[in-house]
């Protein structure tokens, strides 16, 4: 009989691509959670048309509330963006052409992450006024 | 029976555009789809240009595409084809040389790019004989060892189609049979020049190749287990 066998193992590459195709797996899996509870809630338990300023401010009195809407934006978007930056890493096949891709999606993903980021710290003031 | 060949036709060096001609002939049911295409190359239109070689599905040379889906000529009976209007044109995502005849070179620039060869600077066991492997072990890449490099599955594959960068499934099929060989010490290479922008990444698991193999190769599967390799390192 020969030894035992030893387990044939190498260093796993770090690469940018590597990092994105695990990142949309894990987003996904967490969206699955985020976005359902999301649904339910607000389309099938109050109703969208139930949903202004005040609703906002009472459910953003609670903090829990806030970072689960801004993780939901955070895992959404990012999950969305990955998915617009494969479907136009079809049309643009330069390395530099893809290095800009790259660098327009993650300056648009982080502009609208900033502005939702605002929007949920900020809170609702004012909605007695509507 | 009596068949209708609706065939690509394309010479470069008198026709501004592609067009189709058609043929009809009479066929057994058993007759082979380039049973066909010899018949109307000897008997209606010498000109006609199309690639074939052992014509018993082992050579690879006779990739095209009929009704639609890419099959080899030799491997495809007239009566499976459940209809006697056959169209045959050239696989799809490579440039087209004359009529059936496609431009494999950036196939097999793509293949090359996956060190597809045996890498093993060791010595050698000091018997001087052979490097030795057990059954499992040689199981563990069976399936990929099986592909004839005929093109068909990178040529269904829909993001080779739009990225011709894309390394393309039977080139990760042949990296795959080198880096789950326990011989073989060129994984750490292969892996990161796969790991790469064109690389396993790309693959959208739309399961064409799988689907089209003529070989019957678990192709998505074994692209999976490259992208797993990748990740995780382990090449059990």
């Amino acid at each position: 009989m020969g030894a035992q066998r030893q387990p044939r193992v190498v260093q796993p590459p770090r690469t940018f691509e590597g990092t994105a195709w695990k990142w949309m797996r894990y987003s996904g899996i967490l969206l699955i959670p985020l976005a359902w509870i999301h649904v339910l809630i607000k389309d099938v338990l109050v109703g969208v048309h139930q949903i202004d300023l005040t609703y906002v401010q009472r459910t953003w009195a609670f903090t829990l509330w806030r970072i689960y809407d801004f993780l939901l934006l955070a895992f959404a978007l990012s999950h969305g963006m990955n998915g617009l930056r494969q479907v136009l890493m079809d049309y643009i096949h330069s390395p530099s052409g893809r290095s800009r891709l790259n660098w327009i999606l993650f300056i648009i993903w982080l502009i609208v992450l900033l502005m939702g980021a605002v929007a949920i710290l900020g809170g609702v003031k004012g909605a007695e006024a509507f | 029976m009596q068949v209708t060949l609706k065939i690509f036709r394309y010479n470069p060096e008198k026709d501004s555009a592609p067009h189709y001609e058609t043929y009809t002939l009479e066929a057994e049911p058993t007759d082979r789809v380039l049973d066909l295409l010899e018949k109307v190359k000897s008997y209606h239109d010498g000109t006609l240009a199309f690639r074939r070689s052992c014509a018993h599905g082992v050579c690879g040379s006779d990739a095209m595409r009929i009704n639609g889906v890419n099959r080899l000529a030799c491997k495809v009976l007239v009566k499976d084809l459940g209809t006697t209007n056959i169209t045959i044109e050239p696989l799809l995502g490579l440039k087209v040389v004359k009529d059936l005849i496609v431009d494999m070179e950036p196939f097999f620039e793509n293949y090359r790019k996956v060190l597809p060869y045996f890498i093993n600077d060791e010595p050698p066991p000091p018997d001087g004989r052979e490097r030795l492997q057990t059954p499992e072990e040689r199981e563990r890449f069976d399936d990929t060892t099986k592909c004839i490099l005929c093109g068909v599955c990178t040529t269904s594959c829909p993001t080779f189609w739009a990225d011709g960068q894309y390394f393309g499934p039977a080139a990760i099929v042949n990296a795959h049979r080198f880096i789950f060989d326990s011989r073989d010490r060129g994984a750490q290479q292969r892996l990161e020049i796969l790991a790469q922008d064109s690389g396993v990444f790309r693959c959208r698991t739309a399961f064409s190749c799988t689907e089209a193999c003529p070989r019957e190769i678990q192709i998505t599967k074994a692209i999976a287990e490259v992208k797993r390799a990748i990740l995780t390192g382990r090449l059990d």
